[in-house]
């Protein structure tokens, strides 16, 4: 057997071998000798114990040496970006305003389809796609065990007027609350901060009303009432008591349409105007959302399975027959689990948008700082032949470059969250023009900042790496002759470095047609026809059902109120809608499907998701866009059966193709209606090249209308209708009241904040390509200044020096250009496919635009590189051939 | 800029035992180390990395330097590295010895007054 200490001394040269290389050469090999003789009197003197002092000394101090060589390297690496800060300010601003970039827009996507705050395990939620449900449907699907393991009916955002004590004579104010089937908390798993939630047992119609408050309303509102639970509030008019607050972050299942209140659907009608008409037990009244909490393992597939036959056979027992979508399904479930209620068409289109705007910028920053490092690497290669030469390891040169880069990476990151901070910041501040209040609150996500700030450093540790390898690989003789002239093995005239600045073009070109695209897209909308009268139009909403009206005075009001106001001086015509025209963020999305018979004699019907929007007798006329055909809603319509409908043109289109569609039925879910009138596309919305199919249905009495009061130019309409208004009907509150144009220059605004956004990322895409261009070019330069001396001394002019300098950056654009154009090419058709939102955007060219597009674009860019060249070639006219000649 | 010795002050005991090795004459590492182990009787040991670790540091702190002074031939080894005290060296080191002077000087007098009383 070996002795202990001859074991001890192995382990000790092991390990001794393992220490940094500059330290060994100093001190190796009295390192070794010392352990030589060391070791046989440590175990003479204190035996086993003393061998595994020994050991453990030398074991414990190798990583204090690494670490103080790590502290020599970022020391150094400190003081050779100071000496190129034009170098570092690029690579750094370039990685922060990437990272930053990428950053926001990851938590733009997760604040869109990000789980909602407070809910638990929110990816095992589904909801039906389109579709609402009525109670008594629902009921049976929550009792579909196999599949569902909770289920929940919700109606909301609802408006309620609160007055925040029980006093009659406190002043209401406006709040947005859910209501909610007494199961809504136990299916979203969340848990009170204080008081009661409510249960089926406690929540039964005729009991005493009662609500849940959200932390933030209580904390705004009730001033953090420790006593606030048993508290009463007058919501519309009727006195209920708070009996629960939500916990800390709780917004409701969709918090981009923050519910401050939550009520049970068991309350009266007094408290809840939406609930008339018995919803809890009538199967045509299909007024609720359902959120379901599937059965641990159940998939959507197998939910949708189940909860379609459910459907069926209500049909079959309620004789009703629902229409089938293409795939021959009643119900369709998506996720519910998300900020707002976004349907899978809307996921696509946020995801791959914005991955392909992540990916494009984040490899645009990749490429950018690849090229940077590798032409600074190529610079600073007779630095390195010369620390090689005097007896640095080429391990320790490695690592002196990834030094930099990481130092580079983690300082462009660090910018990066900052500047990602302030983005998301100014994003969430932009005003959405929207009917009810939207919340669009981005955060920088902390997973996002993570990854973002990961792949930075993997970024700047790959970048890094590839010049040091080849710096450290090169002819260290030839290099301390020649310089920098002297040949990178492997390194060809189009190289990696060429290769990642005609990367960077055909990226940054991506992504500029991709911005301009988006941005004209927007800009488009603002300009576009909106295909009524806007001047003299005038808005004013009123919701007399939270005033105090009963449904029949609500009724009587909406009737006689278009007349009372057309018999004011000055007013052409006046008429009452559900919701603001055009001027609305979601005006262009469809909000349900109506269904036709084919015609092709079998009784199949065509299913169409459409805009729907309840209008009132002539709100044609005052929009000033009578209909193309037939007839517009008057007086009489809503009252008797069947119920009327308008088309617009496109929504014609699609239910009856060139069928004339008057006189035809329509069915929405299980009520049937009978188009009357067709009327012109009025384009809507935001990035809507086409118009939306929109269905116009008779306006119901409940809830808020917005009043359209069409007046003569010059006068001050909307005084004289509030003076009217204030003197008939005293108790009625006057809303939102604002001219059309005021309206449309709210939504312009969004508009041209958003365009903003996008003309920046196209900026910042060009300033990146120009720069790598620039700095390659540059780096060409030094790389033939000898070359460039001999052909002066031979009597090159500078013109031709300029074109030898241009020619090569010009091979590059042109490579980026080619590619860049087929990449656009590719990816507008790829983003169409995925996104219908996106394909209807870019469907707004005339012609074959991506020519045009492209070529504007490309003539931008290639003008903006050559710039970027010529300033590196100009500077080569300037090499002095004498002096260029002796540096050999 | 001159250094000034005080910096150092109070000096690491390793490094005091290595100054200390190194007054008078050069000495390779193995030789520090079996002067410090005689010197203090084995109560003070410096293993080989924390020694080479010690003397990296000194070097670059400037208290001691390589020297070429190599013995004679037949106690020469050529791998062994020699060490001798640089002038600033020198000054911390007689800077650390009066300031310990002083310190065992004050524990003598708190004694003495301990005895007395």
């Amino acid at each position: 057997m070996r002795s202990p200490w001859r074991i001890c001394l192995s382990l000790y040269r092991r390990l001794a071998t393992a220490y940094p290389h500059e330290f060994r050469m100093v001190y190796g090999q009295d390192l070794d000798r010392m352990g030589e003789d060391a070791v046989p009197e440590a175990w003479r003197r204190y035996g086993l114990a003393g061998l595994v002092r020994l050991l453990a000394d030398i074991a414990v101090r190798l990583p204090g040496e690494y670490l103080a060589e790590i502290r020599q390297d970022l020391v150094y690496a400190l003081r050779t970006l100071a000496k190129a800060p034009a170098f570092a300010g690029i690579a750094v601003f370039s990685l922060a305003v990437g990272i930053g970039m990428c950053c926001a827009v990851r938590s733009e996507i997760q604040s869109i389809v990000g789980p909602p705050p407070g809910v638990r395990d929110p990816a095992m939620l589904a909801t039906f796609v389109w579709s609402t449900a009525s109670y008594p449907y629902f009921e049976r699907y929550r009792d579909q065990r196999q599949a569902v393991a909770a289920a929940t009916a919700v109606v909301g955002p609802v408006p309620f007027a609160v007055a925040l004590s029980g006093d009659k004579s406190a002043r209401a104010q406006r709040f947005y609350g859910h209501l909610v089937s007494p199961e809504y908390f136990t299916t979203l798993g969340v848990t009170p901060a204080a008081g009661r939630f409510f249960a089926p047992e406690t929540e039964k119609p005729g009991m005493a009303p009662v609500v849940v408050v959200s932390d933030r309303f209580w904390r705004a509102h009730l001033g953090s009432d420790p006593h606030a639970v048993g508290r009463r509030l007058r919501l519309n008019g009727s006195v209920a008591t708070i009996v629960g607050i939500g916990p800390k972050d709780f917004q409701g299942i969709w918090p981009a349409y923050a519910a401050d209140l939550f009520v049970p659907v068991t309350c009266s009608t007094n408290l809840a105007p939406e609930l008339s008409g018995d919803p809890l037990n009538r199967p045509d009244r299909a007024i609720f959302r359902v959120v379901f909490r599937l059965s641990p393992g159940v998939t959507m597939r197998r939910a949708e399975a189940v909860l379609d036959a459910v459907t069926r056979n209500l049909d079959r027992e309620n004789g009703v027959q629902h229409d089938r979508d293409r795939q021959g399904r009643l119900v369709r479930l998506m996720p519910a689990g998300t900020m707002m209620y976004i349907t899978p068409e809307q996921t696509a289109f946020v995801n791959t948008f914005n991955f392909v705007l992540w990916a494009l910028v984040l490899s645009l920053v990749g490429a950018n700082l690849a090229s940077l490092l590798l032409a600074r690497g190529s610079q600073r290669r007779r630095e390195i032949a010369v620390r090689l030469s005097v007896g640095a390891s080429r391990a320790r040169l490695v690592r002196q470059f990834l030094t930099e880069s990481v130092l580079l990476s983690f300082t462009g990151g660090l910018g990066g969250i900052v500047l990602a901070y302030g983005m998301t910041h100014a994003l969430s501040a932009i005003p959405v023009p929207s009917t009810t209040p939207f919340e669009y609150n981005i955060h920088p996500d902390f997973h996002v900042l993570t990854v973002t700030l990961a792949l930075a450093l993997v970024a700047g540790i790959g970048f890094g790496l590839a010049p040091a390898l080849a710096s450290v690989r090169a002819d260290i003789g030839l290099t301390l002759k020649e310089g920098a002239q002297a040949p990178l093995r492997g390194y060809r005239r189009f190289g990696l470095r060429n290769l990642f600045v005609a990367g960077q073009m055909a990226a940054s070109l991506m992504l500029l047609v991709v911005t301009w695209y988006v941005a004209a897209g927007f800009l488009r909308t603002a300009r576009l026809d909106p295909g009524f009268e806007v001047a003299n139009l005038n808005l004013a909403s009123v919701d007399p059902v939270r005033d105090g009206y009963s449904e029949e005075a609500s009724a009587a009001l909406f009737a006689e109120l278009p007349d009372e106001l057309s018999r004011i001086d000055g007013v052409r015509a006046a008429a009452l809608a559900d919701s603001v025209p055009f001027a609305n963020l979601y005006a262009a999305q469809p909000n349900t499907r109506m269904s036709a018979p084919t015609g092709d004699g079998q009784g199949t019907q065509v299913l169409q998701p459409v805009f729907r929007a309840r209008v009132g007798a002539g709100y044609f006329a005052a929009l000033g866009a009578p209909p193309v055909g037939g007839r517009e809603f008057d007086r009489r319509d809503g009252r008797t059966e069947p119920l009327p409908a308008i088309l617009n043109q496109t929504a014609a289109r699609a239910l009856f193709g060139s069928r004339n569609p008057i006189g035809r039925p329509i069915r929405e879910g299980i009520l049937d209606y009978t188009v009357v009138g067709v009327t012109r596309d009025a384009h809507s919305g935001i990035l809507m090249a086409k118009p939306v199919a929109a269905v116009f249905l008779p306006l119901q009495p409940e809830g808020r209308v917005t009043i359209l009061v069409r007046g003569t130019g010059g006068r001050n309409t909307l005084a004289a209708v509030r003076d009217q208004l204030a003197a008939l009907h005293p108790d009625l509150t006057v809303f939102n009241v604002h001219t059309m144009r005021e309206n449309l220059d709210r939504l312009n605004w969004f508009i041209e904040w958003d365009s903003a956004i996008y003309v920046v990322l196209g900026l910042f895409a060009l300033l990146l390509a120009s720069i790598g261009l620039g700095g390659v070019t540059a780096y060409a330069v030094v790389r033939r200044r000898k070359e460039i001396g001999i052909r002066m001394a031979l009597g090159a002019r500078d013109r031709q020096v300029r074109a030898l300098v241009l020619r090569e950056g010009m091979a590059l654009i042109g490579a980026g250009l080619v590619f860049g154009l087929g990449g656009a090419f590719a990816l507008e058709h790829a983003l169409a496919t995925f996104s219908d939102v996106l394909a209807r955007t870019f469907d707004m060219r005339t012609g074959d635009p991506l020519l045009g597009v492209g070529a504007g674009v490309s003539l931008l860019l290639a003008g903006l590189a050559m710039l970027a060249c010529y300033l590196p070639a100009r500077r080569a006219t300037r090499i002095d051939p004498v002096a260029a000649l002796r540096e050999q | 800029m001159p250094i000034d010795p005080a910096e150092f002050l109070p000096l690491h005991a390793n490094w005091f035992h290595i100054l200390l090795s190194l007054v008078g004459c050069e000495q390779h590492g193995y030789g520090i180390m079996q002067e410090v182990i005689e010197r203090t009787d084995g109560a003070v040991r410096l293993w080989p990395a924390t020694l080479y670790g010690s003397l990296k540091k000194l070097i670059g702190a400037g208290l001691i330097e390589g020297s070429d002074d190599r013995p004679a031939p037949e106690l020469d080894d050529a791998r062994r590295r020699y060490y001798k005290l640089t002038g600033l060296g020198r000054r911390v080191l007689d800077l650390e010895c009066r300031r310990l002077e002083g310190m065992v000087r004050m524990a003598q007098e708190k004694r003495k007054q301990e005895a007395y009383e």
